[in-house]
Formats: C-alpha cells, sequence, structure tokens
C-alpha cells in the first residue's frame, strides 16, 4: 500500500492541524488543570473498576472485576460475553469452559481489553478460527477449541468499541456468526457479524 | 511517510515526575499535549463541547491512574488511547451527527491553494472527514494529523496493522476523490 508523496492528502493534513480552535489557550489549559486538581480521587471500588478500564500495566484488575461479574452472573448466556479466562459460563444450557487464545498475552497493551468470548456451534467442522479486523483476519492467528460438547470456543482480548468478525471452517469457508448481527466489513469489504464491546 | 515512532515533543521524564506526584510535571505534560488531544478529540467527535468533556476527562483519569503508569512506556499512546476511547464512548452516548464541524472562523493565516477559495477547501475538508466511518476517520487522524507511527495506532486502537493501513487508505481514497469533485466543479 503506497502512502507516498500525496500533494492532496498533505494539503488536508495541514488544514487539520491548522483547526483554528485549538491554537494554544492558557486558559483552557489552565481550566482543564483547575478540574484535574479539584476532582475527586477515586474510591476505592472506582478505582477497581479503572483498572480494569483504563489501560495500564497488569490485566489483574481486569480479572479480578471480570471474576466478580462471573461470579454474581454478569455474564451468564450469549454467544458472545466478556469475562474471566478462569471460569466457566453457560451457552446453550451447556457449562462451557473459557479458551483464552494461545497468542493471547497480558502485557500493558492488554490491559483496557475486555475478555470477549467467541462461540460457535458446528458439528461437522474439522477445525474453526475466529478472523476480524482484530487479527487482520489471518485464518491461522486465532483457532478456536472444539468442547466435548461439540461447541468450539476462543476468548481474546478487545478493546472497548465495535469490532467485526467471522468464523473460518476447516480454512476454507467464511462464515458469520448466527447468533449476531451481520455487517460488511468496512476494511475489506467481507461479510462478517459485529460485536459492540463496552468498557462499563 | 516512514512507520517510525515520530519523535515524541514531550520530555519523557515529566510522565515519571508527575507520576512521582509533582504537579508541575503533569502541568506541563498538559500543556504540551493539550492542543492535539483537542484537534484530535475536535475532529472525531465532531463538536467543541464533547471534544472539551473529552480531553478534560481522559486527562482527569490519566492524574488518578498515573500510579498505574509503567516506567518506560510512552505517554502519548497511553493517552491516545484514553482519549480514542473517550471519543468513542461519547460518540456512542450522543449520537449527534453535524453535516458541518463546528470549528469556528478559518483563521486568516492559513494559505489557500490557488485553484480553491480557502473557505470552500477547508470547509469541504472538514465535511468530508466528518462523513468518514468513525474507525477511518480514527486511523486517518492518527496517523496522518497527530503523525503517530501504525504500531502506536495499533495500540491506541486495538487493530491489526494491516487493517488499520486499510483503514487510512481508505479514508485517503475517499478524501481524495471527494476533493478533486470540489476542485473541478470551481
Amino acid at each position: 500500500m503506497n502512502e507516498g508523496p500525496d500533494r492532496m492528502i498533505e494539503r488536508v493534513r495541514e488544514t487539520l492541524r491548522e483547526a483554528p480552535m485549538v491554537a494554544p489557550d492558557q486558559r483552557a489549559v489552565a481550566r482543564l488543570l483547575s478540574a484535574v486538581w479539584a476532582s475527586p480521587s477515586p474510591s476505592r471500588w472506582r478505582r477497581v473498576f479503572d483498572a480494569w478500564r483504563v489501560p495500564a500495566l497488569s490485566g489483574l484488575g481486569a480479572a479480578a472485576v471480570a471474576g466478580v461479574a462471573l461470579l454474581v452472573g454478569f455474564v451468564s448466556r450469549g454467544s458472545l460475553t466478556q469475562h474471566s479466562p478462569e471460569g466457566t459460563m453457560v451457552v446453550g444450557g451447556v457449562e462451557t469452559p473459557v479458551m483464552l487464545a494461545s497468542n493471547t498475552t497480558r502485557d500493558a497493551g492488554d490491559a483496557a481489553a475486555v475478555l470477549t468470548q467467541f462461540v460457535l456451534d458446528d458439528q461437522t467442522a474439522r477445525r474453526v478460527s475466529l478472523v476480524g479486523e482484530f487479527n487482520d483476519w489471518e485464518a491461522g492467528n486465532t483457532p478456536l477449541t472444539r468442547l466435548a460438547s461439540g461447541l468450539w470456543t476462543v476468548t481474546v482480548p478487545l478493546l472497548p468499541g465495535r469490532h467485526v468478525y467471522a468464523f473460518v471452517l476447516d480454512d476454507r469457508l467464511v462464515v458469520a456468526d448466527p447468533r449476531a448481527p451481520k455487517v460488511v466489513d468496512a476494511d475489506y469489504g467481507r461479510e462478517g457479524s459485529v460485536v459492540m464491546v463496552f468498557a462499563r | 511517510m516512514s512507520d517510525t515512532p515520530p519523535t515524541s515533543a514531550i520530555d519523557p521524564t515529566l510522565p515519571l515526575r508527575a507520576k512521582a506526584g509533582d504537579r508541575q510535571a503533569f502541568a506541563q505534560l498538559v500543556d504540551v499535549l493539550y492542543p492535539r488531544s483537542l484537534r484530535f478529540a475536535l475532529h472525531m467527535v465532531g463538536n467543541r463541547e464533547d471534544a472539551e468533556e473529552a480531553v478534560q476527562d481522559s486527562f482527569i483519569r490519566v492524574y488518578h491512574n498515573l500510579g498505574r503508569f509503567r516506567d518506560d512506556a510512552r505517554f502519548e499512546p497511553w493517552l491516545f488511547r484514553i482519549l480514542a476511547n473517550r471519543c468513542r464512548s461519547l460518540m456512542e452516548k450522543r449520537r449527534r451527527h453535524t453535516a458541518l464541524i463546528q470549528y469556528g472562523e478559518i483563521p486568516e493565516r492559513y494559505t489557500a491553494p490557488a485553484e480553491v477559495p480557502q473557505r470552500d477547501w477547508t470547509e469541504e475538508v472538514y465535511k468530508i472527514l466528518s462523513t468518514l466511518p468513525v474507525e477511518q476517520r480514527e486511523a486517518f487522524l492518527l496517523r496522518h494529523v497527530e503523525d503517530m507511527a501504525y504500531e502506536d495506532i495499533a495500540a491506541v486502537t486495538g487493530v491489526g496493522l494491516s487493517a488499520l493501513r486499510m483503514r487510512v487508505k481508505r479514508a485517503c481514497d475517499v478524501l481524495r476523490a471527494r476533493l478533486s469533485e470540489v476542485m473541478h466543479d470551481e
């Protein structure tokens, strides 16, 4: 993809950089700082939630909150849910272990992500992979694990926002999630399913 | 444009000093990064009120979470990640679309392209930008206006490099095509 010299895009860039309302404004900075200094320090529970919601160092906060959510039944149904990698969920009445994607890491970049489980009920496929904008639609990146129940599942960390995804069956057939809304991916024009991930 | 991260405008010791409780250091961070943050938020959400709210809320969250900022991490992607999340949340919450972004008066110091009247050009750029899908707008702004490396944009958005490049390309294609039409109409 060539992004080489492009006078028109350069002019767009110059135009947007010159947005008149964002010139240095000491009064605005002072107002913002006043708001920061005056903002109450978050409560203990707020800090726990922020540990889950604000990008930071570790996923421990996320796991802790998600674990609590799991215990109280906050996440309990659907083909897509968000919760701790440790534990189980009920999908279609079947107790289903959460399988964290093998390439999942828990570094700073993942701390703001919400663990999101994908489940597909397909009794005939021999291999199933998850593809989407989050893994550049590479079928080999995120394989699903087949459970004894016949369900395929994988759990991946996704940042809050809208994500388009699909399943690849036996490395050749791309199918949308039958339980999720269908959309056409804006990047590649592929048909897929959409999931909204919320930080809270 | 290479994928090399741009030289950061901020003193790398500032986040560490702010983390250690130095309010002056945090104030300097705000001073340096406020204009860029507001510009990004303004281009994203399309109105000043929401943009200021997003920026203020982001800096408050950053301030109260400085203790969790990793010493060897880079501050700007962290801030922009929080800010981008806040912008997305606000857009989702408001679901308020404006045909023309409320940028106020066009600055006279802007040098207009010879073939297009300045005001028309600038307004068209804002207008087309506001019609781009939010994912493309976000990727384009981070890449071409904020000069972020794709690796940093991936950290901000959680999207793969290839998809990000595609988003930026799509945004450029739309801007080129629609602005060409405007220029031909003149």
